[in-house]
């Protein structure tokens, strides 16, 4: 089905802007809504669940080095069970890319080409996305890894520029309201931490399978550092308006200002952060199209890209009515389904694993 | 004519096998010489009929034994054919029976002498500008090493210069090309693999790589390319190239060509496989990956400092190459906030009196620059400064007198002209050239949008594409550490231990370790 290999470097290069790209825009405002000023400490707090889901990621693939969940979960749960749970999951992944490529369109609409059908915007990102996942892992993985260095001195650069703005005090006092704040704040990020349940479907690919844990860490480390230095330097400069922003990255940018010719630097910031999406879509995208291939059982999954695009505008139609809805969901209800979906289910899948291959071996032994 | 020359051989054979042949002739491929002199002169002149520049000289050997010499007029050393085959053996009278074979060992004064023995072989031989010898009473012919033909001299490289370095270059001569390497790379574990390629023209082409540098797999695979071409001529290693190449339709070249003998071994020497073609100075290098593109020979002749400061124009100029006007457009069109106040205002002042929107104003000025740019190349020298005046003053200084264009859009589109003159490597040049105008429309429409929409989407061009199993994108994406030393920066000689390493294996380390110049290495021998 994928006859391409890739290196963990090049899966953590991947994951990282799948989680981070959509994370830095809405998720600031919405931790500061709840942490306050002590919003740097929610994505530490919010990396637990990230490191959690890697672990139990690892194990699983542990278990079955060369299956991804789609395969598997049928030898841990029975043939029915199996297709049941691997619904299960592209019901969860398709809709959300949908619902991904939605707030991908909304952003883009909302901030910059207000005039521009979004239908345009969303369809020529799926589009040139169905045609890196066709190209396969390789493909996609040597283009995260040359977008990611543009992403990562981009997003230094701007926050050097941005430096002459803090007002460090912002921050203080500290722990006013102890730590459920923060904690409250954790909650949203963490969603997007359980996205580094994806790594299942990356991990039997890779040509060194013995570093896919280590680097799966630093990944989640990395995310979580980017997301600390981001809500901070946000805060920084917006201070407790932070919260009532949409997308509070944006206002931040448009502070910079330096030697009176690097002003507005929100289109900038747009197109670097457009790199970020698509390399989050892709792979989202990726995956749903490995995923359905394997639950149809097909030799190949280059057939089902060019439905499933077609689907995935269609869901960015359906699933929600308006950004504002987006984000009423990324608030409400993404939490939990998220979190369900990625960790919970694939702890117990990992239980039920373990437990029926102690009882082999028993059976084997007696 | 080959095809026609086997026929024609099959029809004679058929004649002489009713002659009485002897049984195991039948059993020879169908193209050994005869016997029979007579008819072995027949039969060449048969094949070579209506060739008025095709030469039968027959003379006696001492007087007695019937013998020809065949040639190609302007091919073949007249002088030498008189002077070394016809004189000694016509003045001399034969004092004691001799072999033949004898004969030839003692009293022909030419150096390379090859014993062939039949017909296509003989035509090759003639074709290429050896003469050969027949001789009654031999089954063989004598292929003479007698050719000389018009050929440039070793010449500077009219589209690789250069301030520092070789000046020779390559030119049409197979025979000059391979001794040029040669020169260069003296040992014996530069290996090259003839081969003729073309029905008619017969071109002769050579796989040239070092042994234990170059993977074996890869020798294999371009060789196994070569010998599937079946094509009635290469005039051009353009020809070549387009048949081996990974991908017809992407605007990038997978191989590099150049007529510098000094990029042909720098790549040698790290693994690569150099094809050289006989009529073109251009030979062909694989695999390649972009970045190699993009660089110069002179980076290896400069200071390293010097060289990668240059290395990062070039990659500045390459991008501004690419994208300057679609920027422009962009900006002037959807995101005018990014442009700082007073700059807006001139810009503005200067493109009130302009009627055309900023996209078609763009593509009119660089549609016009490319015409130019294309009618330069192949005019008769002594119109060319016609085309230059006449672009200067037509595109520069009237277009924006007339109002028809904004004086910002000349400069622009004047920076763009010489950021694509950066580009070391004319094919890569031209595929930014090409790319250019796409991304412009894309900015003219989605703006920044489009822009980035497009850079993704050359990215995954560029990363889907392989050279000869190389990801063209190497050493970048796939990310390789240890080879960024020659890509992201030019590290001094004695860092670049390691060959850039392709598909398989291969011999990795060039150099010894440890060669940083120091007051402890050399010189002081005082310890």
């Amino acid at each position: 089905m994928e006859k391409g290999k890739i290196s963990s470097l090049q899966m953590a290069i991947m994951i990282y802007p799948t989680i981070v790209a959509t994370a830095i825009l809405g998720v600031p405002a919405i931790t500061a809504k709840y942490a306050k000023n002590d919003l740097w400490l929610s994505p530490v707090l919010a990396s637990f669940i990230g490191f959690v889901t890697v672990y139990i990621v690892h194990q699983l693939h542990k278990l079955f080095p060369n299956q991804t969940v789609i395969q598997f979960s049928e030898q841990i749960m029975g043939k029915v069970g199996g297709k049941m749970l691997g619904f299960l999951f592209l019901f969860f992944y398709i809709p959300n890319i949908g619902q991904l490529i939605r707030s991908y369109g909304e952003f883009i609409v909302d901030s910059f080409l207000i005039k521009t059908p979004i239908s345009l915007v969303m369809g020529s990102m799926v589009l040139l996305c169905a045609f890196v996942v066709n190209g396969g892992i390789e493909v996609l993985g040597r283009v995260a890894e040359l977008f990611f260095p543009i992403l990562i001195i981009g997003l230094i650069i701007l926050i050097t520029l941005l430096s002459p703005d803090f007002e460090f005090k912002n921050i203080f006092p500290m722990f006013e309201g102890g730590i459920m704040p923060s904690i409250k704040g954790a909650i949203v990020p963490s969603a997007w931490f359980t996205e580094f349940f994806l790594l299942i479907f990356l991990l039997p690919f890779l040509a060194d399978q013995e570093k896919g844990m280590k680097y799966g860490m630093m990944s989640v480390f990395a995310v979580m550092m980017t997301l600390v230095v981001v809500n901070l330097s946000v805060y920084f400069v917006l201070g407790e308006t932070t919260s009532s922003k949409v997308y509070p990255v944006m206002n931040a940018v448009r502070y910079i200002s330096l030697a009176d010719f690097f002003d507005n630097l929100e289109s900038v910031t747009m197109a670097l952060w457009i790199l970020g999406a698509f390399v989050k879509i892709s792979v989202f995208y990726y995956v749903a199209a490995l995923g359905t291939a394997q639950w149809l059982n097909l030799s190949d999954y280059r057939p089902v890209i060019w439905p499933l695009g077609i689907l995935f505008v269609e869901f960015s139609f359906w699933s929600f009515p308006s950004a504002m809805e987006t984000s009423r969901y990324d608030i409400i209800a993404f939490p939990i389904y998220g979190f369900l979906m990625q960790t919970v289910i694939p702890l117990f899948l990992l239980v039920i694993a373990v437990v029926r291959k102690r009882l082999g071996k028993k059976s084997k032994l007696s | 004519m080959i095809r026609n020359v086997s026929k024609l051989l099959s029809k004679t054979k058929n004649i002489g096998t009713q002659t009485k042949q002897n049984n195991q002739q039948d059993l020879k491929p169908q193209d050994f010489l005869y016997h029979d002199f007579d008819q072995n002169v027949e039969t060449f002149r048969s094949i070579y009929v209506n060739c008025f520049d095709v030469m039968f000289r027959s003379f006696l050997l001492y007087g007695k034994t019937r013998a020809l010499v065949i040639y190609i007029v302007g091919l073949s050393n007249t002088n030498g054919i008189e002077d070394f085959v016809l004189y000694p053996f016509m003045k001399e009278t034969a004092n004691e029976e001799q072999s033949f074979h004898k004969l030839l060992e003692n009293q022909m004064p030419v150096s390379m002498v090859k014993r062939i023995n039949t017909f296509t072989e003989c035509i090759q031989s003639i074709a290429t500008g050896y003469p050969i010898l027949l001789c009654e009473g031999e089954n063989d012919a004598f292929s003479l090493g007698l050719c000389k033909w018009e050929k440039r001299g070793i010449e500077e490289p009219a589209a690789e210069g250069g301030i520092r370095g070789s000046r020779e270059g390559f030119n049409e001569s197979l025979g000059i090309n391979t001794s040029l390497i040669r020169r260069i790379i003296k040992s014996p574990a530069l290996k090259m693999q003839p081969m003729r390629i073309g029905e008619y023209t017969e071109t002769a082409v050579v796989l040239a790589y070092i042994e234990g540098l170059a993977d074996k797999g890869l020798i294999e695979e371009i060789s196994n390319r070569l010998k599937r071409i079946k094509i009635d001529g290469i005039l051009e290693s353009e020809y070549i190239e387009e048949m081996i190449e990974d991908n017809s339709y992407s605007p990038f070249p997978q191989i590099l060509s150049t007529e510098r003998p000094d990029i042909a071994c720098a790549n040698l020497l790290e693994g690569r496989a150099v094809i050289l073609v006989d009529g073109t100075p251009f030979s062909l290098v694989a695999p390649i990956s972009f970045f190699s593109l993009i660089q110069s020979h002179e980076d290896y002749y400069q200071r390293p400092l010097m060289g990668t400061l240059i290395r990062w124009l070039r990659y500045f100029f390459l991008g501004i190459s690419l994208l300057l006007p679609s920027l422009y457009i962009a900006i002037l069109t959807f995101h005018q906030e990014m442009v700082p106040a007073a700059l807006l205002l001139s810009m503005a002042a200067s493109r009130e009196a302009v009627p055309f929107p900023a996209i078609v104003e763009a593509l009119i000025m660089e549609i016009s620059f490319e015409a130019l740019r294309e009618a330069g190349v192949r005019l008769p020298k002594q119109i060319g400064s016609a085309v230059s005046i006449v672009g200067a003053l037509v595109i520069g200084q009237a277009a924006v007198q007339a109002g028809l264009v904004s004086a910002p859009m000349v400069i622009v589109v004047a920076i763009t002209g010489i950021a694509s003159f950066m580009i070391p490597r004319y094919a890569a040049g031209m595929a930014i050239r090409m790319l250019r105008f796409p991304i412009m429309l894309f900015a003219g429409t989605l703006g920044l949008l489009g822009i980035m929409m497009s850079i993704i989407a050359i990215a995954i061009h560029l990363c889907s594409m392989r050279s000869f199993g190389e990801p063209y994108l190497s050493p970048l994406a796939p990310l390789k550490f240890r080879e960024l030393k020659d890509v992201l920066w030019k590290s001094p000689l004695w860092m670049m231990d390691t060959r850039p390493h392709f598909t398989g294996e291969s011999n990795t380390h060039r150099q010894s370790p440890g060669l940083a110049p120091s007051p402890k290495q050399g010189g002081d021998q005082s310890e």
